[in-house]
């Protein structure tokens, strides 16, 4: 529990006290600063709702007047109420964060890659190489290169959409574990994280190809 | 973000960019990777089987500028060097050289992390050809 700094009482940790609405200098988790579950799926529209209510009764506009201690309370508690909502907003750094508070994290599994992905990388690249090449020497020729960088494009953004859909069903499995969640669901999220994370970054440098006008 | 000189000039020009011809003897490959930010990087390291020094490297980054610049500058240090020298790097010399900010040291860990896989694979291969029954797994 928690002295609130405008009314004196004890209210729940949080960032507004529960007895009268005012400002609370409690350091929370991010879940908690929004008034959410520790949960991995979360409605959208909850999250801004809850942020923008928070935001309008916990400016420090309207404890102008208060307190040095409410008027802290209210910067301290605006600061971590942003913080959470760009941290939670994002489903990837949302799972990040969830990880952190699990004690895990994304690098925990060292620097290996996939096989499979690191092969897919450096093939894929190989034909960039080969596209930004020709595409210098004999734009007119090229034609057949672009085709397949563009079906390579589009092999990647379906694989991304099916990383996001597998993320949302690992997101659903482990909000229904009560206890510490598994090793074997959380070993899961942490290989979809990373395969999206290379994907990313794959379908980045495709676009940028894609996008490079050939160098006179 | 402002990236240091040393960085620009690898980025730039960097060092022994490429690969090994597949069939090349005593070559050991490390594939490593960032699964915070999608980087990855080949480093390749051709060793001597009788004295065990480092004589040629290659390298292959897709990923930021920091990461690049890491792996063209170690393949510059790792080469003449012994390997139990090589195993020895850390990253703290690579963001020394580079001077890389804080939130570039990530890629730093990739290149010690490349060395050292470069030179388990070329030790795995060695140890397969040498004595097939005691091969260690990993």
């Amino acid at each position: 529990m928690i002295q609130c700094p405008s009314c004196g009482r004890l209210a729940e940790p949080s960032l507004q006290c529960s007895n009268c609405s005012g400002p609370l200098p409690a350091n929370v988790d991010l879940f908690t600063a929004l008034g959410l579950p520790r949960k991995l799926t979360i409605a959208p529209e909850q999250l801004e709702a809850t942020y923008h209510r928070l935001g309008r009764e916990l400016h420090p506009d309207r404890f102008a007047a208060a307190r040095p201690e409410v008027r802290k309370a209210s910067l301290t508690a605006t600061s971590l109420l942003t913080r959470a909502y760009r941290t939670l907003r994002d489903p990837i750094s949302r799972a990040n964060y969830w990880l952190e508070l699990h004690g895990r994290k994304a690098r925990e599994n060292g620097s290996r890659v996939p096989a499979d992905v690191a092969e897919m990388v450096f093939d894929i690249h190989e034909e960039l190489a080969e596209f930004a090449q020709s595409r210098n020497a004999v734009p007119a020729d090229a034609s057949d290169l672009t085709e397949r960088v563009n079906e390579r494009r589009m092999e990647i953004v379906n694989r991304l959409e099916a990383l996001d859909r597998e993320l949302a069903a690992t997101f659903c499995s482990l909000d229904q574990v009560q206890d510490a969640p598994p090793d074997e669901s959380v070993a899961q999220l942490l290989s979809i994280l990373s395969r999206r994370a290379y994907l990313r970054t794959l379908l980045r440098d495709i676009e940028k190809a894609l996008d490079t006008r050939p160098s006179a | 973000m402002a990236y240091s000189d040393k960085v620009i000039d690898h980025y730039n020009n960097p060092r022994n960019v490429g690969s090994f011809a597949k069939d090349e003897e005593n070559v050991g490959t490390g594939v490593v990777g960032a699964p915070e930010c999608g980087d990855v990087m080949k480093l390749q390291l051709k060793i001597n089987p009788e004295s065990g020094m480092i004589e040629d490297a290659r390298f292959k980054t897709f990923g930021c500028g920091s990461a690049i610049a890491s792996s063209s500058y170690v393949t510059e240090l790792v080469k003449g060097k012994h390997i139990d020298e090589a195993m020895a790097i850390k990253n703290s010399a690579i963001v020394k050289e580079l001077n890389l900010p804080p939130v570039k040291i990530h890629c730093s860990v990739l290149a010690e992390d490349a060395i050292k896989a470069a030179i388990t694979d070329w030790r795995k291969h060695r140890v397969t050809d040498e004595t097939p029954k005691k091969a260690e797994s990993v």
